[in-house]
């Protein structure tokens, strides 16, 4: 991002003292967004996510691996943020790396659970296929295009449309004769297949503190400002999955409790968007075929 | 296997001297200078452009023209496999490299003196002539950036295989172990501007796959013209009459 001068600055800070940010938005407003579903057809499940500027392509690749050797019984979801270069000359060669680590730990915080497979996003023990052998691993990948601007946030809204739009082809385990090991036949009717349960999966909402005041869905300019930030992931039930917090400046711990009650406010009305955009898209992708 | 079979029509229903199904866009970019995203049948790149700006390693600065820089990504689910691919692999560097000497080639690079363009590409999803789609995914970045340009470049792959030279070889074509090549041209003064095989081929068949490779070239030149034609009537109409 190119620096900002001193005037634009305390114009940008003064607008959100107001509640009347550069965009016209009030501090807790998120820029609207689009969804678009199914845009890698290699994928098993694949969204393009708009955010204003912002422009990410999460896709869902199921692959069959070996489940966690303590819990036998479960099936993996993993989870990576790449950024393209096309997002920015600053993200070449190696330059992306730092930030796409922070925000692929912040993903895993918030939907990968604990170890044992509670809280997760989707329902691990569903992707079981033989016990202690074979199950489906999710690969969520988030690829960066555009960036101005709370990357986490679309990440997430890309990661639950994607995993809407998974298709998880059939198994079925043939049994083996005596000591053999039966063989896994996939089942590759694109008609019979398994869906993934997106009720659980949570949203993040990411609270940047710009001067004494903390703002939703900060743009890039915006982000060049923080002090710092708390990322605070939130379910369908409101409960929280995952809080990250960001940035160098430390935050009072009264702020921080305040911070959560808001971002978890905003989650709820963020869900009941995101639920009818995906359900847009949907119809907008069965009206093309 | 068969590759053509005996009514004349490939793996996915195209004759053999037929390209695949070209979908360009413009300018779908927020931030870049220039963008760009293409299709060739299943294979999808997004190419964007930086620049001309400041050089930003003052030691690499050419006093007397533009200095070009390229990058080359995969996305790790653009395959069949996912697969995680390091940055800076011999592949991804060699790619970089055809694509930079393929733009350089086209650029009015003694225009823009002391001045670094950036071309960045990314491959979405990969189906065979990824090569071709993102030289033609650059060029179009580039013209959508206003780089001074010779001509347009136009890229296109061709094979040889069941004894018929095969137009803009899809993945499971390219993957036969038949000769691929892939040829780069400035259209309008028939340059080559990239020309790689692989495997063997006789040369007087050489030169009918070269020659069909050549026409490809020419027709995707004709159509991204007509993408930007319409692209820039759009602009226009957008922006309103011009008043001199």
């Amino acid at each position: 991002m190119p620096g900002l001068s001193a005037a634009e600055l305390s114009f940008l800070e003064g607008g959100i003292a107001q509640d009347l940010r550069n965009d016209g938005r009030g501090r807790e407003d998120f820029r609207s967004f689009s969804i678009q579903l199914d845009v890698i057809s290699q994928a098993s499940g694949s969204a393009r996510v708009r955010l204003g500027a912002t422009d990410i392509l999460a896709s869902i690749k199921a692959e069959l691996g070996s489940p966690p050797a303590e819990f036998p019984h479960l099936g993996r979801l993993e989870l990576a943020v790449e950024i393209s270069p096309t997002a920015g000359p600053e993200f070449e060669g190696r330059g992306g790396e730092e930030l796409s680590a922070e925000l692929g730990k912040a993903l895993e915080r918030s939907f990968a659970g604990g170890a044992n497979g509670t809280g997760a996003a989707v329902d691990l023990a569903a992707l079981s296929v033989v016990e202690g052998k074979t199950c489906w691993v999710l690969y969520a990948d988030v690829l960066v295009l555009n960036a101005d601007g709370n990357i986490l946030d679309a990440s997430a809204i890309g990661i639950k449309a994607a995993l809407s739009n998974t298709r998880i082809p059939k198994v079925e385990v043939l049994a083996g004769e005596g000591d053999e090991e039966g063989e896994l036949e996939l089942n590759d009717d694109p008609d019979e297949c398994a869906r993934v349960s997106t009720a659980a999966v949570p949203l993040i909402v990411t609270l940047t503190k710009v001067g004494r005041h903390y703002i939703a869905d900060a743009t890039g300019d915006e982000e060049a400002q923080m002090s710092s930030a708390l990322s605070v992931a939130v379910n369908e039930k409101g409960q929280l999955c995952g809080v990250t917090k960001r940035g160098s400046a430390g935050i009072d711990p009264s702020v921080i409790s305040d911070m959560l009650s808001v971002a978890r406010r905003i989650g709820k009305r963020l869900l009941a968007k995101v639920d009818a955009e995906i359900s847009l898209a949907e119809s907008r992708l069965e009206s093309e075929t | 296997m068969e590759y053509v079979s005996p009514e004349g029509l490939r793996l996915d229903g195209r004759r053999p001297k037929e390209v695949r199904q070209l979908k360009c866009e413009l300018a779908v970019l927020h931030r870049a200078d220039g963008s760009a995203y293409l299709e060739m049948g299943n294979t999808k790149v997004l190419a964007t452009v930086y620049g001309p700006h400041e050089v930003s390693q003052r030691s690499q600065s050419l006093h007397d023209r533009a200095l070009v820089h390229c990058e080359y990504s995969m996305a790790t689910f653009s395959t069949g496999e996912r697969r995680r691919r390091p940055k800076g692999d011999r592949r991804s560097v060699e790619l970089s490299l055809v694509i930079r000497q393929s733009m350089e080639a086209a650029i009015l690079t003694h225009l823009l003196p002391r001045t670094q363009i950036d071309i960045y590409v990314q491959v979405l999803q990969a189906d065979g002539g990824t090569r071709a789609a993102c030289i033609n995914a650059a060029t179009l970045a580039l013209a959508d950036a206003g780089v001074p340009m010779r001509d347009l470049v136009a890229s296109c792959a061709a094979g040889y295989l069941n004894g018929t030279p095969l137009l803009d070889l899809n993945y499971v074509e390219d993957s036969a172990g038949g000769p691929d090549l892939t040829v780069a041209l400035l259209p309008k003064a028939e340059k080559v501007t990239l020309l790689q095989m692989d495997s063997k081929l006789p040369l007087d068949t050489f030169e009918a796959v070269l020659g069909l490779a050549m026409d490809g070239c020419k027709a995707i030149a004709a159509h991204m013209r007509q993408a930007l034609l319409e692209h820039t009537r759009k602009q226009a109409v957008v922006r309103g009459p011009v008043r001199l």
